[in-house]
């Protein structure tokens, strides 16, 4: 087999590259080589033509459903170039720092003018929630998923986990309204003690969104207890409830 | 092999432009402009993610993901690294593509195999694209290629599947397809005059 890593710049621009080191090297090699990143900078707007070749209109509610989701999602900053980028900014002769100074200050000035300070602090979280989607699918669909339940005087809460993805992700329902400056948390419980993992409230019909935990790790127990807004770094309160891992 | 011009029609050269300062409107929160970017993209943005993953309802959900990423990133546009629709092109195939990679890690190995046998992603795509003057031209550079260069670059774009499955199914060693994606495209950049 051809050891070139310049053979992969066609699978790479295709998105058939799933190897995730495969992709690391070639990327590396990208960063080395100017004429493959040229190369596979044009195999890229390549691809993009065969899809933008068979647009489709979707239909119409989406255009709704999209502007009202911008309403509430909060921008990125822009990526402060990486050193590789001096060169190619050296080159067009134009000052890379003013440029991603001014944007950044711009960008931050119009995120704090419509949304608020207290507003981005929620924002993040439903940022979070939002990215955490496509892993909340893919610890479903993990051919190792398991589940845990568990149910307790009207709150019912339930842990999928993935030991090959080293994920889980919690459900529940029926847990109360919590007053302002309350909060709920969950704990990954292991032989380090609670370490303190994601905050959550829940909707009106008393379900919480699927929260992807951290690193799965050694944990051996999930727990939820009620906490301060903000959350703290070791439990305050008694939990409401501790749900056991099975072991590996 | 000699280029073949590219036919003096609107090849969104001029939307390239458009597009690119819309998006860097957008990267400072200007929704107005994120309006313009949507009606420009919107379609591409559906079409594309529909080929790949030929569901509506699902295909309707990641193509808003998709957009709402358009807005979220537009700050990590930089037109230096490529044009405004190769951007949105590429944020809206990986994201079907890794809707169906995600599914597909759930199917047993048999019921994928069966799918690789009867899933043609060319000739799927072709009876249900809209005739377009983008889609006949395209149409007529992928049938520039070789039949086995045609076929790995569309079951990679369209099918997304990978090049060791493409290889699998095509049942050719893994580095004739890694060559023959990239020779394909190659041939498709200079039949389509992809500005580089």
């Amino acid at each position: 087999m051809s050891r070139d890593p310049h053979t992969l710049a066609g699978a790479y621009a295709l998105h058939a590259v799933d190897d995730p080191a495969e992709r690391a090297s070639f990327e590396e090699h990208l960063d080395r080589c100017a004429e493959c990143a040229e190369e596979t900078r044009g195999l890229r707007e390549t691809a993009a033509r065969l899809g933008s070749a068979v647009a489709q209109e979707p239909p119409a509610a989406l255009r709704d459903r999209v502007l009202a989701e911008i309403g509430v999602v909060r921008q990125l900053p822009p990526a402060v170039s990486p050193v590789a980028d001096l060169d190619r900014h050296r080159a067009s002769r134009r000052p890379l720092w003013p440029r991603v100074v001014s944007g950044l200050a711009a960008a931050a000035l119009a995120a704090a003018v419509t949304l608020g300070v207290v507003a981005l602090r929620t924002q993040d979280l439903l940022d979070r929630e939002r990215q955490a989607n496509s892993r909340v699918a893919a610890v479903l669909a993990a051919p190792d998923a398991t589940t845990v339940s568990s149910a307790d005087g009207g709150v019912s809460a339930r842990v999928v986990m993935s030991r090959s993805q080293g994920t889980m992700v919690f459900f529940s329902a029926g847990l109360a309204p919590l007053p302002d400056g309350k909060t709920y948390q969950l704990w990954r419980i292991g032989p380090a003690g609670p370490l303190p993992d994601r905050l959550t409230r829940p909707d009106p019909s008393g379900r919480t969104p699927p929260l992807v935990l951290g690193k799965l790790g050694d944990t051996t127990q999930v727990g939820i207890t009620v906490e301060p807004a903000g959350g703290s770094a070791k439990p305050t309160t008694s939990p409401l409830m501790v749900m056991p891992l099975p072991p590996a | 092999m000699r280029p073949r011009r590219a036919l003096p029609v609107d090849d969104g050269r001029h939307d390239r432009h458009e597009l690119e300062k819309l998006l860097r409107q957008v990267a400072l929160g200007d929704r107005v402009a994120f309006e313009r970017v949507y009606d420009m993209v919107a379609a591409p943005v559906y079409g594309v993610v529909l080929r790949v993953l030929r569901d509506p309802a699902q295909s309707e959900e990641v193509a808003q993901e998709v957009l709402v990423e358009v807005w979220r990133a537009a700050a990590r546009f930089d037109a230096s690294r490529g044009s405004g629709m190769s951007w949105v092109m590429t944020i809206a195939h990986h994201r079907a593509v890794d809707r169906v990679r995600a599914a597909q890690a759930s199917t047993v190995r048999e019921d994928r195999a069966a799918r690789l046998e009867v899933h043609r992603p060319y000739d799927d795509v072709a009876e249900s694209v809209e005739a377009t003057l983008e889609w006949e031209r395209l149409r007529r550079c992928l049938s520039g290629l070789t039949e086995l260069q045609r076929q790995s670059v569309t079951y990679a774009y369209y099918g997304g599947y990978t090049y060791r499955e493409v290889a699998e199914l095509l049942k050719v060693p893994l580095a004739t397809v890694k060559t023959r994606m990239r020779d394909g495209l190659i041939r498709m950049r200079d039949c389509l005059g992809v500005e580089r």
